[in-house]
């Protein structure tokens, strides 16, 4: 019996994770503690979220770049709407911040989808633009912890359950929740099914009558939308929104994508496998501030190197799985 | 006169397919050589071997008496040797004179305006043709972009100009043009291979002709002693106890598709026939007679411009594949990779792409035990060999991946199925179960159109052949009187002939 390539993947990956835990653990004296879990659980959840929303618009053969800003964005204008009315029901609040989240996705998804202009460029544009309105915003009043609801905050660190040490919050079981509803969403819905197939290949997608624009369209909203849901978490977490909020999230989003599994070239891919591509870019991102042999400095190095060698893994093996080429000479 | 490029017993094979087997030709200086040869002889493979695209398996070949190897392109237009083809390769963006000295290497870096486009301007005249060497090639039509790759192969002192079907794009007017540039390169002692789909125009231009069928060298003649029928009998001679039973017709006579005057400006025109439940109608003709063009129109991809569509008698409007599934319409693409499989994708899923709703309950919900029964049942039925159901469909030989596309529209249930090239590629054993599963579904009552470049295909399967050229139905023919002499005469037939007929 041959384990299918997503398992294998998945598999694969779960050991990597544990032998990166490994590693550390015989670097770094007292690695191993509830604390670790703790502080990483935490952050986790925030990036897996960016990290799903990416990985709908990376299996459409497109990129976000503007989640970033995105999420600075959904952070900065929830917490100044719960300034202004303090009274708002708090279950409206991350409701809130996914219509802004996703009204930032579909103005990429319009440029993108409607007008056929390459998401590369459209997302680095609004990067830049969603970006500058935040600056812009922000110039007269701040968002600081204490002139927010104290609700938010406490909800940051309001736990789900405690099992001995170890605090599983109450956001981390969201996020869990949202990748899972995304992967049965992709997985055993027909809506679902579309993505792969117009990122696997347009054309076929066209002539079995499915709306490639319309799937793409709907791939930015749900990035846009998740990534607004970050925001909201970004914001109870940290309480202080500067312009900064969000900066570099691109960069692992991406990464946790394509760590995860998913072909960059579209079509393919598994959101438990960003989910975990997604922890262990932030188990390393956090380990490595605490390892005494490397700056941490290099950080941003390591994110880039396991983004490389993930692709050039993924690309070696996909080239080989189509490798064959149609029988038969010219003419 | 000593040949300039000598091949001798050159084979090339791809996979299990020799595409050339012990070919040989000779080209002399100042003489223009016609090839001729069915879809699929092996023209491409030869240019290939000649020009460096290709190397050669075994067989020699000679440039001026001396043997050679070509690694690449480059080696061969050091040697002397060019090709220019039906679609110009040529540079959009930049100019005539920059498009002709794009492969001069050793000249300084520093580029002379004035001169270079002085030098342009002297090699476009000695074609004979006057052309501003300052335009921007993307705004030359397809008969100017040609003038500069032939213009580009001769400032590189070429001796051997190979011009695969040039002809096949241009109006009447260019051709002569086309015709005056390739007698003034023969006069200025070039080899011209010329290759054309067009027999007329070999007894206008050419010295010598050779025959090529299925890879091989059929024969060598001066152009006074042949006759189109001639060439036509060497190119299709086959072996005849090579060619596929035929077995009895399914047609039932009800008309299902009726077609008149369907046309879409500059592609094709007065495009009109029927098919009748459980017929088989093939589309014969030479590549770039338009008949995929007919297939996408129907299946609304490329809808037709102008013309009536009754499906069972009702007048329909295809603009969408989307439409056309609706009433019925099934399109298996000939280019499976291109536009027909999801090949990252497994099996599964790749078969049930086109009928999504049928397998989705509330909220879209989809029920994959009955996905994986039904792709069961057509791997069981068509015979689909795959380790298991889930694997990339890009990983299945040619064969395999036919019957996943088959599978993924015969799901639909059609009414209508229009098979573009059913067995291209793919081995014989494989064909002859396509073949079989084709038969069963006419016996079922399926309306089927074949679009068919394979003639042996053609004739084993078809109840009615209809012949395209230059994007017009020329003749029809019932399957059983059918031989692969007249449907060839037919597919190249000259223009007079042509009124004739239609």
């Amino acid at each position: 019996m041959r384990v299918p390539i997503a398992t294998l993947r998945i598999l694969v990956l779960l050991g990597v994770f544990a032998a990166t835990v490994l590693f550390f653990a015989s670097q770094i004296d007292g690695y191993l503690n509830a604390r670790l879990f703790n502080r990483i659980s935490g952050s986790v959840a925030v990036i897996a979220l960016i990290a799903v929303g990416q990985a709908f618009v990376v299996l459409t053969r497109n990129i976000d770049l503007s989640i970033g800003s995105i999420v600075g964005c959904t952070a900065y204008f929830t917490g100044g709407i719960l300034i202004a009315w303090p009274d708002m029901p708090p279950a409206l609040v991350p409701l809130l911040a996914m219509a802004i989240g996703a009204s930032f996705g579909a103005l990429n998804g319009l440029l993108v989808a409607r007008f056929q202009l390459p998401s590369i460029i459209v997302t680095l544009a609004t990067l830049a633009i969603f970006r500058s309105i935040l600056v812009q915003s922000s110039d007269g009043s701040s968002i600081t912890t204490d002139r927010l609801p104290l609700w938010l905050t406490e909800f940051a660190t309001r736990n789900a359950l405690t099992l001995g040490d170890l605090q599983i919050r109450w956001i981390v079981v969201v996020s869990i929740l949202v990748v899972l509803a995304a992967h049965v969403f992709l997985t055993r819905f027909r809506a679902g099914r579309t993505f792969f197939a117009v990122g696997s290949n347009p054309d076929a997608a066209a002539f079995a009558g499915l709306n490639a624009a319309r799937t793409i369209f709907l791939a930015f909203v749900i990035s846009g939308a998740l990534a607004g849901l970050a925001g909201f978490m970004f914001l109870a977490r940290f309480g202080n929104i500067t312009v900064v909020a969000g900066l570099g999230l691109e960069l692992k989003s991406v990464g946790a994508v394509v760590v995860g599994g998913v072909n960059i070239f579209g079509g393919s891919g598994n959101v438990l496998g960003v989910l975990i591509g997604a922890a262990l870019i932030d188990l390393i991102d956090t380990s490595l501030v605490r390892w005494d042999l490397v700056s941490e400095f290099w950080r941003e190095a390591v994110l880039g190197l396991l983004i490389l060698l993930a692709v050039a893994v993924d690309t070696t093996v996909m080239r080989r799985i189509l490798r064959r080429k149609p029988a038969g000479g010219g003419q | 006169m000593p040949p300039v490029l000598d091949m001798r017993d050159v084979s090339k094979s791809f996979g299990g397919t020799m595409a050339l087997s012990s070919f040989s030709l000779q080209l002399e200086p100042g003489r223009i050589h016609a090839l001729v040869g069915e879809n699929g002889a092996g023209k491409s493979t030869l240019i290939k071997v000649m020009t460096g695209i290709h190397q050669a398996d075994t067989g020699e070949i000679l440039v001026n008496g001396q043997p050679v190897t070509f690694r690449g392109t480059a080696d061969a237009q050091r040697a002397g040797i060019a090709a220019i083809y039906q679609e110009p390769m040529v540079f959009p963006d930049l100019s005539v004179a920059e498009n002709i000295f794009i492969s001069h290497q050793n000249r300084t870096q520093l580029i002379n305006w004035a001169a270079l486009n002085d030098e342009a301007a002297a090699m476009i005249a000695r074609l004979g043709v006057t052309l501003d060497p300052r335009r921007a090639a993307a705004e030359l039509t397809l008969a100017e972009q040609q003038t500069v790759e032939i213009a580009r192969a001769i400032s590189l002192n070429v001796r051997v100009l190979v011009m695969d079907e040039p002809s096949a794009s241009l109006s009447d007017h260019e051709v002569q043009r086309l015709f005056g540039i390739a007698r003034s390169l023969r006069d200025q002692g070039v080899a011209v291979l010329y290759i054309s789909h067009r027999l007329e125009e070999i007894f206008a231009l050419a010295d010598t002709v050779t025959v090529m069928r299925d890879g091989r060298h059929i024969s060598t003649n001066p152009v006074e002693k042949v006759t189109q029928g001639s060439m036509i009998a060497e190119m299709v001679g086959r072996d005849m106890t090579n060619r596929f039973a035929r077995e009895t017709s399914n047609d039932t006579g009800q008309v299902l598709l009726n077609v008149s005057d369907m046309a879409r400006t500059g592609v094709f025109r007065d495009v009109s026939f029927s098919v009748n439940k459980g017929e088989i109608v093939c589309f014969s003709g030479l590549v770039g007679a338009r008949r995929t063009d007919v297939g996408l129109a129907l299946f609304g991809v490329q809808p037709a411009d102008s013309g009536r569509i009754e499906i069972a008698g009702q007048p329909v409007t295809i603009k969408t594949p989307a439409q056309a599934q609706a009433l019925g319409i099934a399109y298996v693409s000939e280019d499976r990779r291109k536009l027909g499989l999801a090949l990252t994708e497994g099996i599964t899923p790749n078969i049930t792409l086109a009928m999504l709703p049928k397998y989705s309950g509330p909220f879209g919900w989809l029920d994959r035990l009955r996905e994986l029964a039904d792709a069961q049942g057509f791997r069981d039925r068509l015979n689909i060999k795959a380790a298991n159901l889930s694997i990339p469909v890009g990983t299945l030989s040619g064969g395999n991946q036919q019957k996943v596309m088959l599978a993924k529209w015969l799901n639909t249930r059609p009414r209508l199925l229009i098979v573009d090239e059913p067995t291209r590629g793919i081995d014989v054993g494989a064909k002859a179960e396509v073949h079989q599963i084709l038969r069963a579904l006419a016996a079922d009552g399926v309306a089927i159109i074949i679009i068919s470049s394979d003639l042996p295909e053609v004739l084993a399967l078809a109840d009615r052949i209809l012949v395209m050229r230059e994007g017009r139905i020329v003749g029809a023919f019932a399957g059983e009187d059918a031989t692969d002499e007249a449907v060839m005469s037919l597919a190249v037939a000259a223009p007079a002939a042509l009124v004739q007929v239609a």
